[in-house]
């Protein structure tokens, strides 16, 4: 007998696929927003293109801070090689970096819909409407079309989980070595990839404790042995760069503050996820991606409240969180359950029947809970319709952008990203990339990018300084030596992310003389202080 | 004497794990499981009081923050307990 549910089911399934591809829709228009913009978007973009020139030249980031350029990396190698070739082709440029993350995240949502298609009933819809999903995260939308490694990290990580989930269980050889592989590749394209690898050995050692010792064995000497080789190429630099330099403080306020965020807009698929959890705990086997979940979900989010993080380091939660509340509904719909003592006491079939209502709604609550769009120029009318009006605004002038996201811009404040850029902005950029031309003195620059379109050299990392600065490991005199000495013709800073005796020589030696307003943030140029004696040097 | 104590708590995790580790590799039982997640709930959360007993420097006792990972280590347990009785099922 045919289901009456079903035209409703349908219909309300169509009207979820539709929000979730308008979702997609600004997602793409962001991206291609931010592709064309040739300066940082998000803080730290330009030293990511500076890594790929670097490696370009066959160069390790990972140098001695102490001298000029007093520059390094802070990051594994993997995401700077890939973009390296297109170095080769076009010069150091953002606009391939920020194409490979948007293609990583699009690689994430097939693997995604791949995964609950094939383990979760072979329901097509559900699978689209999965991948589609995570597209449509705020905290996916922040990152995706970036310059930043986070992306394709979480890229590597899916793929490893989706072939494994697949290979492990069959003693698949040849296809635990390809997960394991991608495994690796994530490790060293972001640190925080352990999270992923701690959750796939112990999931490999619920269902096989004996081969997951091998894979243990084989994947820790792969690892170790590409970690021995980057800190002997480096000169131990690696160690001190990547890892001594990554240790830094914890904001519990801020990791609560991320954590709340986190399932206030992911909720409708966080709780579906979290119930195919206590399913397979109790009723039915872990699959690889709940204890992927749980891990991601709990050590990543105590990741994020660590001083520079944020949402995107609860991205994988997201993807783990998508492919399970995909199988759950595809489940759920298909009434496809292992057979449990636990299981025969729930009224399956009524349950079904709801899930055809149930399912789509949730998809349809979870594009409004993640909706953002700009709410001016061919939006406007939408953004009426919708009863949205801006809710982000910049520190400086409150009356922009005209950009409406229902994460209202992250906890903490630190990451303001997600609006488009206009005109003005590109105009701001060359506005500074001509102070750079002024001077033939070299250029101290936060951001790296206008000293890379002006074709300088980059000139320090802040945040590395900074870091290394708090771990005892940055004395910084020489750089210091520069400052008091006059030997930048200008400094433009932004966060001021240097560590406080550099700040207290800029401040004595140069003086702050115009304000550019770009991309949400006062670019502050400093020049040389007219007269000024230098100090004795330290 | 802590020794001892220490034997008595992992000896039983050490040995689930160890008969799972047999020729045929079939995995870890809920039981096994459960008497894992018991075991690593308890050393956690005597772990994490032990923090204030080891660094007595520090201020303010418990803070919210260790407060919430004695909540989780907690929660753990109560898990773990609950796989027990569910035997030989594959976890």
């Amino acid at each position: 007998m045919r289901n009456p549910g079903l035209p409703l089911h349908r219909a309300l399934m169509l009207c979820a696929t539709i929000a979730l591809l308008f979702a997609c829709l600004v997602y793409t228009l962001y991206a291609a927003n931010l592709i064309a913009f040739p300066y940082d978007y998000d803080q730290g973009e330009g030293f990511e293109v500076q890594d790929s020139a670097l490696l370009s030249q066959f160069t390790l980031p990972y140098l001695d801070t102490e001298t000029y350029p007093f520059y390094s990396s802070n990051y594994p190698p993997l995401f700077h090689v890939m973009a390296a070739p297109f170095v080769w082709f076009f010069g150091p440029a953002y606009w391939y970096g920020r194409l490979l993350g948007f293609a990583a995240s699009l690689l994430i949502a097939a693997a995604i819909a791949h995964a609950v298609y094939r383990d979760g009933h072979q329901n097509r819809w559900i699978a689209l409407l999965a991948g589609l999903a995570f597209i449509s995260s705020n905290f996916v939308y922040h990152i995706g079309p970036l310059f930043r490694q986070t992306i394709m990290m979480v890229a590597f990580e899916t793929l490893a989980v989706v072939v494994l989930a697949r290979a492990f269980p069959r003693g698949d050889k040849r296809g635990i070595t390809l997960a394991l592989f991608f495994l690796l590749c994530a490790g060293y394209t972001k640190q925080l990839a352990a999270i992923t690898a701690l959750a796939v050995i112990l999931w490999m050692f619920l269902r096989g404790p004996r081969r997951a010792l091998i894979c243990t064995l084989g994947f820790g000497l792969a690892g170790g042995l590409v970690f021995l080789w980057l800190n002997l190429a480096s000169g131990g630099q690696w160690w001190t760069q990547a890892i001594v330099a990554n240790v830094n403080d914890f904001f519990y306020d801020q990791a609560v503050g991320l954590f709340r965020l986190w399932f206030g807009l992911h909720g409708f698929l966080l709780v579906p996820a979290a119930l195919l959890v206590v399913v397979e705990l109790y009723a039915d086997r872990l699959s690889i991606y709940s204890i992927w979940f749980l891990a991601t979900a709990a050590l990543g989010g105590i990741s994020a409240g660590t001083w520079g993080a944020g949402d995107s380091y609860l991205v994988t939660s997201i993807a783990a969180a998508c492919m399970l509340s995909g199988i759950f509904f595809s489940r759920m719909l298909a009434n496809a359950w292992r057979p449990s003592r636990i299981l025969q006491v729930l009224p399956l079939a009524r349950i079904a029947s709801v899930s055809l209502l149930l399912a789509p709604i949730l998809y349809l609550g979870y594009a409004r809970a993640t909706l953002k769009m700009p709410t001016t120029g061919e939006f406007a009318p939408l953004a009426d319709l919708l009863g949205i009006e801006r809710n982000v605004s910049f520190h400086t002038r409150q009356d922009e952008p005209g950009f409406y996201d229902s994460a209202s811009w992250i906890a903490g404040g630190y990451a303001r990203i997600g609006y488009f850029l206009t005109e003005a902005d590109h105009a701001a950029g060359a506005q500074i990339v001509a102070q750079i031309q002024q001077t033939d003195k070299p250029v101290l620059s936060e951001d790296a990018g206008f000293a890379i379109a002006a074709g300088r050299d980059v000139v320090t990392n802040p945040t590395q300084l900074r870091n290394l600065y708090l771990a005892g490991q940055f004395a910084g005199d020489e750089l210091a030596r520069m400052i008091e000495y006059q030997e930048f013709g200008l400094i433009i800073l932004r966060a001021q992310f240097f560590p406080p005796h550099i700040l207290e020589a800029m401040g004595q030696a140069y003086v702050h003389n115009e304000t550019v307003f770009m991309n949400g943030f006062d670019y502050l140029l400093l020049f040389p202080r007219p007269g000024y004696e230098p100090r004795a040097a330290s | 004497m802590v020794i001892l104590c220490w034997q008595r708590f992992t000896a039983p995790a050490a040995e689930s794990i160890l008969r799972a580790m047999n020729a045929d590799d079939t995995g870890i039982s809920k039981q096994q499981l459960g008497m894992i997640l018991l075991v690593g709930g308890i050393v956690g959360f005597c772990a994490i009081l032990s923090v204030d007993i080891m660094d007595v420097g520090r201020e303010g006792g418990i803070g919210p923050a260790q407060t919430l990972a004695l909540i989780a280590m907690a929660l753990v347990v109560v898990v773990g307990l609950t796989l027990l009785p569910l035997g030989d099922a594959p976890a």
